[in-house]
Parts: C-alpha cells; structure tokens; sequence
C-alpha cells in the first residue's frame, strides 16, 4: 500500500448487550491519512458507535464489547460530540480549554497564549476568555468543543454530529470553522445533515441499517447512484424537502379565514413575565382554526417563553381572548390544549406506550371502547403499534419525539404548541412529524410551532412570527403558493 | 431564580482554599468544646464582622443567607431552654420546665449553631469550588479524577435545576392529578426522581467520555495545573485573624461576662 493509514479496522463485531443481533458483523473500514471522510446512515445503524470504536473510546473508556482481527489506532486525536451541553466539565471558558492543556501537562506560563489561540482560531470572539459557558449559544459552545479538540493538536478529527443540535446560522458557522482549522487532519465525519458537508469530503461510506457498507466513494458517484438509498434512510441530503414535497399533495391553507367565528385566539398588547420581568411582548396575534404559525427567532430570544405564557403558565398582561366556544371556563387553558416540549422524556409520566395515550384521555368523555379504538388508530398512524408494550424510554429517539405528539394531540385539543419538534430528527422522521401536523391542520386544528427549519415556515406556514431580543412580530402569508406537483 | 452574585474580591478570597478549609474545621471540632456561653458571644460577635464587612457580598446577599440561621437559633435554643433538665426552676407549666441551667444551654447551643453557620457562610462566600478542588489537588494529593468529577458535576447543577421546572410544566400540562397522603408522596417521587435521573445519568456518562476523549489521564504525574495555588501572606493573615478572634474573645469572656454562667455543662 502506498499511503499510509491513519486507522481502520478489520473484521469488526460488535453487540450491545441485550440486544439480539450485532450491530456490526465483519466490518472493515480504513482510513488514509489526511482523508476528509463522511459516514452516512439511518438512525440507529450504529455510525457514532462506529467513530467511537475508531478512535478507541470503545473499548477503552465505554466498556461494549467487541472483537476485531486487527486495529490501528490514532496517535492523538480530537473528538467533537452532539451535545453541547454534555461535553465540558468546567464552568467557564478559558478553564475549559486549560482542562485539555493541563492533560497535554503544558505548563502554566504558556496556557493562557494557548487559550486564547485557540479561541482565535475558531472565530470565538469574547471579550474575556473568563466567561461562563452556559452563557455561550449552541453554535459557539460546539465551536468551543472544536478548539478543545484542536488544543489537542490532532492527527485526525472525529465529529460525530456536530451540528445535530443547532440552528442554520449556528450549523454554517461550526462547519465554516471546521473546514478552516482542519486542512491538515484526517477527518472523520457521521452526519445526516449532509448538505454542508457534502463539498468538503473526499469520500462518503454509506453504512445501512445492518450496519453493512452500501456504498464507499467520492460524495459525486455516492449521490448518483445511491439517491433512493438517501430518501429511504432520512438522510438529509441537498434538496430532500423539494423531493418531500413533490411526492406528496398538500391541502391549501393559505387562505385561513380570519372571520370571527374561526378565530381560536386574539392577542392584543399582550406580555409575558418571567421572574417578574417583562420577557416577551406582541402587539397583535390572532391565531385562527387551521393555522400553522411558525416562529422563528435565535436561542434565547424569548420563542419558548412566549409559548408558555400563551398557556397561561407563566403570568401576563395585555389582552389574551380564548374563543370560549373551544375552551371551557372550568379547566386550566394549558389542560386544554397540546403542547410538546423538545425534550419528549420529561412529558411522560406512565411505563407503557399504550399507558401514555391512555393517560391523555383520562377526562375525555368516552367509552373504554371508544378509547381503545382511538389509541388503535393513534398507534397505526404514528407506526408505534408493535411497541404499543414497551416502556416510552426504550423507544428510538425519532419515535419518542412522535410518542410525545401523539399525547398532546390524541384528546384533539383545539390548539397545539410545538417547540422545535424537529429539532434534532432525521429526514424521515421529520416528515412523519410534518405529515401529523398536516393531518391536524386539516381537522381544523391551529398549530403554532417554533422552528429553526426554513423549508417548514417557507412552504407550510400560514403565518410567521420573527421573534427578536423579546419582540414578536407577525406576518401573514396569504401570498403562500404551494409547490404541488400532481 | 436568578440572584445577582456578583462581589467584590476581598483579602478572604485570596487565602488558599484548603488552608481556609483546614482552619476552620479545626475551629469546628474546638467550638464543641467551649462551654463559655460568654466566650461563644463573643466569637460570634467577631465572625459577623467578617462574615459582614469581609465577604465582599451585598447587603441583600448578606442578609438573605443569615436569615436561615436565625431560625435554626430559634429551633435549637427553643428545645433545650424549654425541656431541658435543671435546679433553678425560672417557670413551670405542664412539661414546660424553664430553669436557669437549660435557658443557658439552650443559649449556647443556639449561639453555637450561628457561629457554625456564619464560619461556614464565610467559607461559602469567598470560595470558588473550582479553586477548592484545584487546591485540593495541589496542597491535600487529592486525585484528579475526584477533583474533576465533583467540578463537573456541579456544573450539572443548574442543568438539572432547569430540567426540574420544565418537568414541572409538562406534568401540569398533562394533567396530573396526584392522590393523597403517603401515596402522592410515592406519586411524586417516581414522575420526578426517573425522568431527572435518567437525564441526568445520560449526560454523566455522555461527559465522562467526553472528558476521556480529552485525554484525561488518570495519573496525577506531571500534571500541571491552569491556577497554581500556594500558600501565601494571606494564610497567615487569616490564621493570625482567626486565633486572635478566639484569644479575644476567651479574654472578653474573662474579663466582661455577659451572663452569669461560665460553664452551662
């Protein structure tokens, strides 16, 4: 061979104990010097296991186990993870970045020109390196992840989802960052945004739900030949919603009546209090049967509290009118309406899929049968009905996400609040949650969500809603055309 | 929540935090053995001047946290100046019995129990837990990886405390009616405590690997360190404060009795 190999490994098996099959059988996979590699696959097809088995965080720090012929593994690597907020163990910055420099056992007296090196060299911009992480955006926190990786000073790179958790600007610049610091490391990337990336790397390796390789080559023939692959496992790749889309027909919702009787909700001057301080204010809003009003807004800038006061959780002023032909006197207004929280394991309060749904028609006004026949037709629609027994823990993250609506939304509230529930989820599930929203707006249903996802407020929203430093302001998009193929 | 901490530095905070720690777990273990309920005023009296003037802290800061303890000086004193044995009856009524003896333990226990607390404010106030822990790796040997566990996972802390009110809303939206007496309490504790700890135990392990994958090594060797912490002119200072406190105050107690009783034994 003439170049040399960063990494591989050969003949690879790996099985998570209690689980039935392997996750890997007789995988191989090597890697050259200065590769810049993407690992693509569906959910669950075991790719971040695969990055850790690479670098050698299994089986030497999380203990799986695992048999292989041969391995080779990095002298010194970075590793970037998803989860921005479970990948540092300092409370500020610069002591951050100084955990890794100590490790590396460089002395005091050059740390802090090190810090701010490499604070320099991701683009983080802080006027004092001494500030708290928890203060930073996602976006700036997995960019302070790629310096503690760099401080590292790697031969390769291992990032697995990077941007998985952050929003489009935040995803642009972590992956600008990334293509500017890493031009001499081997990389190696999982991701299912590939959008991004697609233009970076050398080579794709497409692994499949068995954790077999379907496809090993440069981004040009793997996105050629394997484009039905990509729709099939959810990947995102450049052009998925144009395909989403076309393949499905869409009711018109762009001309929502906003007569009187359909209004659900009228806003007028209306604030939300957090800690008794002004959070958010909206001057006008009204939120009519059949709307979808996405809103968007960075981290932080008050879209999560918002949903909250228009629940009534969090005390208001100004005018808030429910409809009172959909909402009773007698119930709390957050009773009486779905909402969906991003993380879905803190909305489930029973042990059993089918319990959960249950739970969510405790006060409706049916017959065991009728129950039973509405978490029937809840179960088949959300594809949940082989784990109707499992426990809502046990569940992949996609289905969690679309256990969680289902339970806001099978009593058929009126309103239903969404926050980011794409957030984080693969193309397929996506569009599954895409499809259950649809199917409520059609029943009359209002939904206001908010995203980060252009593609949603672009071509579903009936209105939008920019949410900035607080300040909401709305937008009605009755000009909206669909693009609709058949 | 969302209390402004901010202060300024005092020479408090300069002192190394393990010597900090040091000194005042010897006073600790040495207030039990005072029995002076004069001697304890005076310490007492002492310490709120630094707790007071030397923490660097606001007044509301200040202020709040003390507050607590006047209660636990209620509680404390209140049992024993009540119930409590004694030869002097003051007052009697049913089981109340008020003598001079326990009024005075009662006092001193109570008194003792603000000093603990004020020693231990101190300490609270002037300590940043990361420089504890890095002290601790410095002057006391302690092994990295407690030292780093424990920094991480009061950085969880507030990521919890977050995860708590956000259950707190989900629950009240699904409508969770909980049942009465001992069996809500069960109620409560298995809809909060699994979904916290399974969160919580995910995002333990996800920084444990993290931390790994930063080449966090084990072995304390030549492991160097972002804040070199020595002992300095502060400890001293704060050792020479400290003893002087405690001399004063013996002499005080000697010299201008408050009360009548020396030894409430």
């Amino acid at each position: 061979m003439t170049c040399e190999n960063a990494i591989s490994v050969d003949h690879l098996r790996l099985k998570f104990s209690g689980e039935k099959s392997f996750l890997m059988k007789d995988f191989s996979l090597s890697i050259q010097k200065n590769e810049k590699v993407l690992i693509v696959g569906p959910s669950g097809s075991g790719k971040s296991t695969l990055l850790q088995v690479l670098s050698g965080l299994i089986p030497n720090s999380v203990e799986v186990p695992v048999t292989y012929q041969s391995r080779t593994l990095p002298n010194a690597y970075g590793y970037v993870f998803q989860d921005p907020d479970a990948q540092f163990c300092m409370p500020y910055v610069d002591e951050e970045l100084a955990f890794v420099l100590e490790n590396m056992q460089v002395p005091h007296i050059e740390m802090e020109d090190y810090i701010q090196y490499y604070l320099h060299l991701v683009g983080l911009k802080l006027t004092n390196a001494h500030t708290k992480i928890s203060e930073l955006s996602g976006g700036m926190k997995q960019r302070l992840a790629i310096a503690s990786a760099m401080a590292l000073q790697p031969d390769i790179l291992f990032l697995d989802e990077p941007t998985a958790m952050l929003d489009p600007e935040g995803t642009q610049r972590v992956w600008d960052t990334i293509k500017q610091v890493s031009k001499e490391q081997t990389v190696v990337i999982v991701e299912h945004k590939i959008e991004k990336v697609l233009d970076y790397v050398d080579r794709v390796v497409f692994i499949n739900q068995k954790g077999q390789i379907v496809a090993d080559d440069n981004p040009q023939t793997v996105w050629q030949q394997h484009r039905s692959q990509w729709k099939e496992h959810g990947i995102w790749y450049p052009g998925v919603w144009n395909d989403y889309i076309r393949s499905h027909s869409f009711h018109q919702f762009a001309d929502i009546d906003h007569k009187d009787a359909d209004v659900l909700v009228q806003l007028s001057d209306f604030k939300v209090y957090r800690n008794k301080k002004e959070q958010v204010s909206v001057d006008n809003m009204t939120i009519a049967k059949g709307d979808l009003i996405a809103i968007r807004g960075i981290n932080g800038s008050g879209k999560s509290t918002f949903l909250l006061g228009l629940i009534e959780l969090l005390s208001t002023a100004g005018t808030c009118i429910y409809n009172p032909d959909s909402f009773v006197d007698h119930q709390p207004i957050y009773q009486q309406i779905g909402f969906v929280f991003q993380n879905p394991e803190l909305q489930f309060v029973t042990d059993q899929v089918y319990k959960e749904l249950e739970f969510s028609l405790t006060n409706i006004d049916l017959t065991d049968e009728e129950k039973h026949d509405w978490i029937d037709e809840m179960l088949q629609q959300i594809h949940l009905k082989h784990t109707q027994k499992k426990h809502p823990y046990e569940l992949s993250t996609g289905e969690k996400k679309r256990l969680s609506i289902a339970t806001a939304i099978i009593n058929r509230p009126p309103l239903v609040l969404l926050d980011e529930p794409t957030f984080g989820q693969d193309a397929r599930n996506t569009f599954e949650i895409m499809n259950m929203i649809q199917q409520l707006q059609k029943l009359g249903t209002a939904i206001v969500m908010v995203t980060h996802d252009d593609a949603i407020s672009n071509q579903f929203a009936t209105q939008k809603g920019y949410m900035h430093q607080g300040n909401l302001s709305m937008r009605s998009l009755k000009e909206v055309t669909f693009t609709n193929a058949t | 929540m969302q209390l402004n901490f901010s202060y300024r530095t005092t020479w408090l905070h300069q002192v190394n935090p393990s010597v900090k720690l040091s000194i005042l777990m010897i006073i600790f273990i040495g207030l039990i053995f005072i029995h002076n309920p004069n001697m304890i005023v005076y310490i007492g009296m002492g310490t709120s001047l630094l707790y007071v003037f030397y923490t660097g802290h606001r007044w509301v800061t200040i202020g709040l946290l003390f507050a607590p303890f006047i209660l636990i000086f209620v509680t404390t004193s209140v049992a024993m100046v009540l119930f409590g044995d004694g030869e002097t009856t003051w007052f009697r009524f049913g089981i109340i019995h008020i003598t001079e003896e326990s009024f005075y333990r009662g006092l001193h226990l109570g008194l003792r129990s603000i000093v603990f607390g004020l020693f231990g404010l101190i300490f609270a106030l002037t300590t940043r837990p990361v420089l504890l822990f890095y002290s601790l790796m410095q002057q006391f040997k302690l092994h990295p990886k407690y030292a780093y566990s424990f920094m991480a996972a009061i950085r969880m802390l507030p990521i919890i405390a977050e995860e708590f009110q956000v259950l707190r809303q989900a629950l009240k939206i699904r409508g969770i009616n909980y049942e009465k007496g001992i069996k809500g309490v069960y109620q409560r504790i298995r809809l909060y405590a699994i979904p916290l700890l399974a969160q919580s135990i995910r995002r333990a392990h996800r920084i444990a690997v993290a931390m790994e994958a930063k080449q966090f090594s084990q072995s304390e060797q030549g492991r160097t360190y972002y804040y070199p912490l020595t002992y300095s002119f502060y400890d001293l200072l704060f050792f020479v404060i400290v003893s002087g406190l405690l001399v004063c105050s013996l002499y005080l107690a000697i010299s201008f009795p408050i009360f009548p009783v020396v030894n409430v034994r």
